[in-house]
């Protein structure tokens, strides 16, 4: 059985040195022991004071309430055109220049919060954190703001309503007209 | 040991500093409700915490208890309609409390790591306060208390121990 107080014990030094860390990783590491660790996890994050946030945690925040995207503040305060992004992923996957357009629209669907990135492939992930140097934690748990909608347009949705609102969304999402690349930033993982 | 953040903030709800005070729990609540989930929904819950808490200070809403009180509540309240299968991307109903709200306030309000430790040896509180508190490595440890690994090894265990039956007390 896991070392539940081991990893405990690596999750907290963790969050002692500033760092970010997954917690999802440390419970499915723990196995059987994951409820007692979560536990103990939730109970320190409770006891634990808050720290003082980071200039990047603020700026990222500020980007939020604002109703920016937090993942494009990230890229250009690290001085990262989008371009460079595009060129990276097809750099990292070998996919010729006849895709960019493509991944240059998907890249653009995440961030400006029309994908998830909860569905981004690992692979893409991990390549994210090293273009971007952020952790997986603050692309993950950055999202755009959703945009009010005012209560009347939800009170008087209907069934005519919501089957506009099912076309709109589907002219939105990115065409499946690329299953590689497609399968990059959405996937099962 | 709260005191100090709790004053904080308090001056920033004065001033209206939403910015600052949604970054500093940015972290907390993200890991809390990563923990609460179990999985990447737990992204989900927290974008709808933030969006709650910063409803609520638009509203220009006061609270009697410190704000450290009202997001760990928002939390609670958020994951428990997240596994009741209730929408979360809604605000707080009007009239939320984080007292009303609460059936284990006391332990919110009033537990920090002192008092989660206050049991252990000093010396294991200070093993903990440099790996925990600073995030120190192990040998690392040793050198700032002049103790052997195997020493720091064996109070981090008790201290470990200790820690995790106190935990599960709570």
């Amino acid at each position: 059985m896991p070392d539940v107080a081991q990893l405990f014990d690596e999750w907290a030094a963790a969050l002692g040195r500033g760092e970010r860390p997954d917690a999802l990783s440390f419970i499915r590491r723990a196995g059987a022991g994951a409820d007692e660790l979560a536990t103990m996890m939730d109970r320190y994050l409770r006891a634990r004071p808050r720290t003082e946030p980071d200039p990047e945690t603020v700026e990222l925040a500020r980007a939020w309430l604002e109703g920016n995207a937090p993942l494009v503040q990230l890229r250009v305060r690290r001085g990262v055109t989008r371009d460079a992004v595009v060129d990276a992923v097809l750099e990292e996957f070998s996919l010729g220049p006849d895709r960019r357009a493509v991944v240059k629209r998907y890249y653009h669907e995440l961030e400006s919060g029309r994908l998830d990135p909860a569905r981004l492939s690992r692979q893409l992930l991990d390549l994210l954190t090293r273009v971007l140097e952020t952790p997986a934690a603050s692309i993950l748990a950055w999202r755009p703001r959703p945009l009010d909608v005012a209560p009347a347009l939800r009170a008087a949705r209907s069934v005519a309503a919501d089957a506009v609102f099912e076309t709109a969304a589907r002219a939105r999402a990115p065409a499946p007209d690329d299953e590689e690349v497609r399968a990059l930033f959405i996937s099962e993982r | 040991m709260h005191d100090a953040r709790d004053a904080e903030d308090a001056l920033l709800l004065e001033a209206r500093d939403h910015v600052a005070l949604l970054a500093a729990y940015h972290d907390v609540v993200v890991q809390r409700c990563l923990v609460g989930t179990r999985d990447e929904s737990g992204y989900d819950v927290a974008q709808n915490v933030f969006m709650r808490l910063w409803k609520e200070l638009v509203r220009g809403k006061t609270y009697g208890v410190p704000y450290r009180v009202v997001v760990h509540k928002v939390v609670d309240w958020t994951l428990k309609q997240h596994f009741t299968g209730r929408p979360t991307d809604v605000p707080l109903p009007e009239g939320w409390d984080p007292v009303d709200a609460s059936d284990a306030y006391a332990e919110v309000e009033g537990r920090d790591l002192d008092s989660l430790w206050a049991d252990l040896p000093e010396g294991a509180r200070e093993v903990l306060d440099l790996r925990y508190g600073e995030g120190l490595e192990i040998d690392e440890v040793a050198a700032r208390l002049g103790k052997t690994r195997n020493a720091v090894d064996q109070a981090l265990h008790r201290a470990h121990d200790t820690l995790r039956g106190r935990i599960g007390d709570a």
